[in-house]
């Protein structure tokens, strides 16, 4: 590791220095500051409220980065992600509610971790399913079936039939305190903000060093030409198909968290609607990039709390608009992905990227 | 035997209003390479705003031009506001601009007139079935199919014969040589767009009059996706076969199938359908196959 800064120009001399992931004792300083932040300073000092809108921005997050997977990094266009996600979180639902563990298992209070990585696993493969065509179309046909697996996913197989199993109707009710990780009874939000932040943190970690080995350089080598990376030997149809499990799995995990967080589960928690903003997230972000993807998530998430409380103070005079909120937030969301697109079609990750710069060459910047 | 056949009948009346929104679609992936991913709330806009004249008392087919009328100006103004400024950048953004279109309007259309169900009120078309040797066809679907048809046959005359038309198809096959020729491609593009609102708005008209006008019609308008693509993206008589296609195999799978797979199997079976088509044919019918080089 070099020292506290990085002089300018590059003074790399070998390829896992390149690579590394804190090149300066200043990275690594505001890391572990970050993470202190994270862990600590969040669930710790902010007010109850504020952690459960961290919750929504990490769950949206997690859902995302699988998003930005198929799209920022293979450049295969998901328009159904969110039909992942819902697998994931009924697989981890049904597992909770109505596997017969065996009695040690719940004692330890494992059944929700086990949950949580077999719903993975099976969203995993479950996207796999729907990414296959992704073999022979690319493109806009390719969006087709992503919207394929969405409608079949979501409206009818889990509205028909998984959602009737139990014979509960349309939704599994998860009463505050079903979820258990180990002695932890999972029933506030700042507990809740804890199973967020492992997993985020992990996914993360995950994500980007499969991004640095050789999944990850063959995934980019698609996204920028399809044709040239198959003639470099790269097994395209495998390495898609990876690509779909791994998104597949991220959603399945992002779903598994989120029966930490609500009540009851119904198919209505992940319409298209849902993968379409999700795909605005990654927009907004930024495409192609990791912290793109929750700069996104704090934006959409922050933002339209933030609208919220503009709509407040004017509601008194129009009440229409409160009641109908939701209507206005759909509208600002579209309206903030189409500004983005024509003003800022880098999304913030390239705005950060600029303010970084200018302080790394302050004074200087040639 | 009577069952499939009015089965049959009813998909292909349905699957006309189907093939015109496609139409729409297909005129602006032609025009400007776009996927309008918007199109559903399109419809869903044409069919409010149908509802909404008729409710003031003008007659049905002086709502529906009302209607195209309105379509043409939002057309151009949404042309103008957002997609001008991205003439030229990556189809993705062009894409997603369309989704965040879809996302405002969408929003705006569930605020403005809320989401209960509405329909038109005194009925603009008989309820009492027509009888045609065994088979009843409700008139609803007859005089929809009849309409959608001849908008069909006016918009491919106007794409095939006029000088608009032909320019637009002139920008579709090579921008550069068009712009060289003098054909104004911002013209071009806005005139797609105003052609898509009113295509959409049309269908969203008579297919409001089918089921109610609810948010459910932008899901119908979806429902042509599958058509566009089965017929291939860029191909026009592509979409109206896709329209009549998707049209009979709803109907058909809601029929036959529905006792099988209890539940939406009519909404699902064209997704489902055409995933699987385009592993045998990924491009569509009559779509263009793009050779890629490196």
């Amino acid at each position: 590791m070099s020292g506290v800064w990085l002089p300018c120009g590059d003074y790399h001399q070998t390829y896992s220095e390149d690579q590394g992931w804190w090149q300066t004792t200043f990275i690594k300083t505001k890391m572990i500051l970050l993470l202190a932040i994270m862990f600590l300073g969040i669930p710790l000092l902010a007010p109850e409220y504020w952690v459960g809108v961290a919750n929504m921005v990490g769950y949206t997050a997690m859902g995302a980065l699988g998003v930005q997977l198929l799209i920022g990094y293979t450049g295969l266009i998901t328009l159904g992600h969110a039909a992942f996600i819902a697998v994931g979180a009924y697989t981890s639902t049904l597992l909770v509610l109505r596997f017969p563990w065996p009695e040690f298992i719940v004692h330890w209070g494992l059944s929700y971790p086990i949950s949580i990585i077999v719903a993975g696993i099976f969203a995993g493969f479950w996207s796999v399913l729907f990414g296959l065509p992704s073999a022979k179309v690319k493109g806009f046909y390719l969006i087709l079936t992503t919207m394929a697996a969405q409608f079949i996913t979501v409206d009818f197989i889990l509205t028909q039939y998984v959602s009737r199993i139990g014979g509960r109707g349309q939704a599994f009710s998860l009463p505050p305190g079903t979820i258990h990780v180990g002695p932890w009874v999972i029933d506030s939000d700042r507990k809740i903000y804890y199973v967020m932040a492992v997993l985020l943190t992990l996914m993360v970690i995950v994500m980007a060093n499969l991004l640095r080995s050789k999944p990850g350089r063959a995934w980019v080598a698609i996204r920028d030409n399809d044709i040239a990376a198959e003639a470099l030997g790269i097994n395209i149809v495998w390495y898609k198909l990876l690509a779909f499990f791994v998104a597949g799995f991220f959603g399945g995990l992002a779903g598994a968290f989120w029966i930490s967080n609500t009540a009851a589960l119904s198919p209505e928690h992940f319409p298209w609607f849902w993968s379409l903003w999700l795909v605005g997230v990654i927009l907004i972000g930024g495409v192609g990039s990791i912290h793109g993807t929750i700069f996104g998530s704090l934006f959409m998430v922050v933002v339209m709390e933030l609208l919220q409380w503009a709509v407040i103070p004017l509601s008194e005079y129009y009440p229409k608009l409160l009641i109908d909120f939701a209507y206005i937030k759909d509208s600002a969301f579209g309206l903030a992905i189409c500004a983005f697109l024509i003003y800022e079609p880098n999304g913030l990750a390239y705005r950060w990227w600029q303010v970084k710069n200018y302080f790394n060459l302050w004074p200087f910047s040639y | 035997m009577e069952l499939l056949l009015m089965t049959l009948i009813t998909g292909i009346l349905v699957g006309g209003i189907y093939a015109l929104v496609a139409l729409g679609w297909v005129l602006i992936y032609k025009c400007s390479g776009v996927l309008n991913l918007a199109m559903g709330e399109l419809t869903l806009i044409g069919a409010y705003v149908t509802l909404t004249f008729y409710e003031m008392g003008i007659p049905f087919i002086l709502a529906v031009v009302c209607t195209l009328l309105v379509g043409v100006a939002l057309g151009f103004l949404t042309e103008r506001i957002f997609l001008d400024k991205l003439i030229g950048e990556p189809i993705l953004s062009v894409i997603m601009v369309t989704v965040g279109l879809s996302f405002f309007f969408k929003g705006m259309v569930e605020f403005f007139w809320g989401t209960d169900t509405r329909v038109f009120d005194p009925p603009v078309f008989a309820i009492t079935p027509i009888n045609i040797g065994y088979i009843k066809i409700s008139p609803v679907y007859l005089w929809s199919f009849v309409l959608a048809i001849v908008l069909l046959i006016i918009l491919v005359a106007f794409f095939k014969y006029t000088r608009w038309g032909l320019s637009m198809q002139a920008t579709a096959d090579d921008e550069t040589a068009a712009l060289s020729l003098g054909v104004s491609a911002r013209f071009v593009y806005a005139a797609a767009w105003a052609i898509a609102f009113m295509s959409a708005g049309v269908g969203g008209a008579l297919l409001g009059n089918i089921n109610g006008v609810n948010i459910s019609i932008g899901y119908l308008g979806l429902l042509v996706l599958p058509a566009v693509v089965l017929g291939g993206l860029n191909s026009v008589p592509g979409a109206i076969v896709g329209g009549i296609i998707i049209g009979i195999l709803q109907n058909l799978s809601g029929t036959y199938l529905d006792q099988f797979f209890p539940g939406g199997v009519k909404q699902i079976m064209p997704f489902a359908f055409m995933a699987v088509f385009l592993l045998f044919k990924p491009y569509g019918l009559w779509g263009w196959e793009r050779i890629e080089r490196v």
